[in-house]
């Protein structure tokens, strides 16, 4: 038995925002429509095969002016594990200072990207200190 | 009390009063100084730790942290001076500044020039006139973004955001990565007020209901948020009474419009423009007061802080070139004025001699259009509300340009041939 699916995904690569039409038969993309460029094929086609995003979130830090630490992926990591890598690093407590780039998990949940401090954040002075 | 004079006085802290700086420090002047309120430099990137900053000019995709960080450094290695925690209180005509911190107490500083870069505020409840009690829980989507990624407060379990500005859209994600729900994103008009990026980023992966044409008709709850009431609107912004439904929440967030912040402006009699809210500039970015520069959010809102940079460095030279002499007045002054779909233009008074850059805001989606500039047509594939529109008008361009004192920019449908 045939499996024809239509599914409307809307390019994000440059404003012009096409509303793609990608006709799925069994599994694999037998159709692409309603798409004005060939980057747009491109993206419509990573983005029904093997969807990736950014990452970012921030970490628990200690010693620092604020109590966390903005973070990101050093690559995109699959549009599914976005959840996972989050409650990955929910226990994740640094110590101040961190520097800008400083690995805070390498290759998390192995999908081959690490995680890094995306600023500095100094050790806070005592109160009274200037 | 401190007096001090100096060449160029930069107020705001943020991605155009740090490129202006930068800039004018290359282009000569010494003795500058950057005077920012908040407690670091910055402005509002520290707070937006999610990626997308940069491309354009940095030819690199950066978080908002790692974006800013390249020009803070810049600012200590050129050893431009700034001052935290200060607060502007006045600028004068004659470019005096009155400023307060805990170091200096009251500090007045006569500039030769001075970068108005104070960048723009949310639109807050006030503004929008929903009915109903005034319990804790509704934010505005700029606030939550620092509770919780600077502060480190997820201030939410259950949300509505209205809005679908970009920071309501990237608040909406962060508070289902932080473990929240997010019950809806409610926009009154019939397409999204963020970029489409983030319309799929932020509410399609994760199944949020994005609501067009509907709005909050009243919020309920004593202490905190317990419920929104949200209806369909019709053709003119009117709910719909019979489509009312209640929405149970403890959160609203609103992401309703930004307004450039032009309270000192006004001070120092620095004419706007209502279309924009800010200063109309020139195409130095020099407001209607000679010596005085605007840049960034502060003169109208942008999507993308590339561009915000940009003006940054425009109007810092223009500052830098006025202390130096080196600033010749408009020979000619060419008014532009927003015509046909568009909202507004910047700059609004251009040479027609020099090259020039121009970002018109539209009213409304179109497609395959021409933009006119006087006789000059220029032609789009789209334009939309969110994503200004960028003309870049050549010397050669502008040889043919009409040279009146007035001159329509408007969108045209395009004709066929």
């Amino acid at each position: 038995m045939k499996k024809k699916e239509v599914r409307v995904i809307t390019c994000i690569i440059c404003p012009v925002g096409c509303k793609a039409r990608v006709t799925i038969e069994n599994g694999k993309i037998t159709k692409i429509e309603d798409v004005e460029c060939p980057r747009g094929e491109e993206y419509v086609t990573r983005e029904l095969e093997a969807p990736v995003r950014d990452f970012f979130t921030t970490v628990r830090i200690k010693g620092a002016k604020t109590p966390v630490l903005p973070v990101r992926a050093t690559q995109p990591i699959p549009k599914d594990k976005i959840l996972d890598c989050v409650s990955e690093l929910a226990s994740t407590i640094v110590d101040a200072p961190v520097k800008a780039g400083d690995v805070i998990a390498k290759n998390l949940l192995g999908l081959g990207a690490d995680i890094v401090a995306t600023r500095d954040l100094d050790q806070a002075k005592e109160k009274g200190q200037k | 009390m401190v007096k001090k004079e100096i060449d160029i006085a930069v107020i705001g802290g943020g991605a155009a009063g740090l490129a202006a700086a930068i800039k004018a420090k290359e282009k000569g002047t010494e003795n500058i100084v950057i005077l920012e309120r908040n407690e670091e430099l910055g402005g509002i990137l520290p707070q937006c730790i999610h990626t997308g900053f940069g491309v354009r000019y940095f030819k690199e995709n950066l978080t908002g942290p790692e974006y800013i960080s390249q020009f803070i450094k810049k600012v200590e290695d050129l050893q431009i001076e700034y001052k935290l925690d200060t607060m502007v209180l006045e600028i004068t005509p004659e470019k005096k500044i009155l400023a307060v911190n805990s170091v200096d107490g009251l500090l007045e500083l006569r500039a030769k020039a001075i970068v108005l870069a104070m960048g723009c505020r949310e639109r807050t409840r006030g503004a929008l006139g929903i009915a109903g009690t005034r319990p804790a829980g509704i934010l505005t989507a700029g606030t939550a973004q620092r509770l919780m990624d600077i502060e480190g407060y997820v201030p939410g379990a259950k949300v509505v955001v209205l809005g679908s500005g970009d920071v309501g859209l990237i608040m909406a994600r962060r508070f289902v990565m932080e473990g929240a729900k997010v019950e809806a994103v409610v926009e009154i008009l019939p397409y999204a007020s963020g970029l489409s990026r983030n319309v799929v980023q932020c509410l399609e992966d994760f199944n949020i209901p994005l609501l067009l044409e509907h709005t909050v008709t009243s919020i309920q709850g004593t202490d905190r948020v317990e419920a929104v009431t949200v209806a369909k609107v019709d053709a003119s912004w009117r709910p719909i009474q019979e489509t009312e439904r209640t929405i149970e929440c403890d959160t609203l967030i609103l992401s309703v419009g930004l307004i450039p912040e032009n309270e000192l402006s006004q001070t120092a009699s620095i004419v706007l423009d209502p279309a924009t809210g800010g200063p109309i500039v020139n195409e130095h970015m020099e407001t209607s007061i000679q010596g005085i520069f605007g840049c960034g959010n502060v003169v109208h809102v942008y999507d993308l802080v590339d561009h915000v940079t940009q003006a940054g460095e425009l109007a810092g030279e223009s500052a830098a070139r006025y202390v130096l002499n080196k600033l010749p007045p408009l020979r000619r002054k060419i008014t532009l004025r927003a015509g046909d779909n568009v909202k507004s233009v910047v700059p609004q008074i251009i040479s027609g001699e020099e090259p020039v850059t121009l970002h018109l805001r539209v009213k409304k989606p179109m497609r395959n259009v021409k933009v006119k500039t006087g006789n000059l047509t220029i032609p789009q594939r789209v334009v939309r509300p969110p994503e200004m529109v960028v003309i870049n008008l050549t010397e050669k361009t502008l040889e043919k340009l009409e040279k009146k004192d007035e001159l329509k920019v408007s969108i045209a449908e395009e004709t066929a041939p």
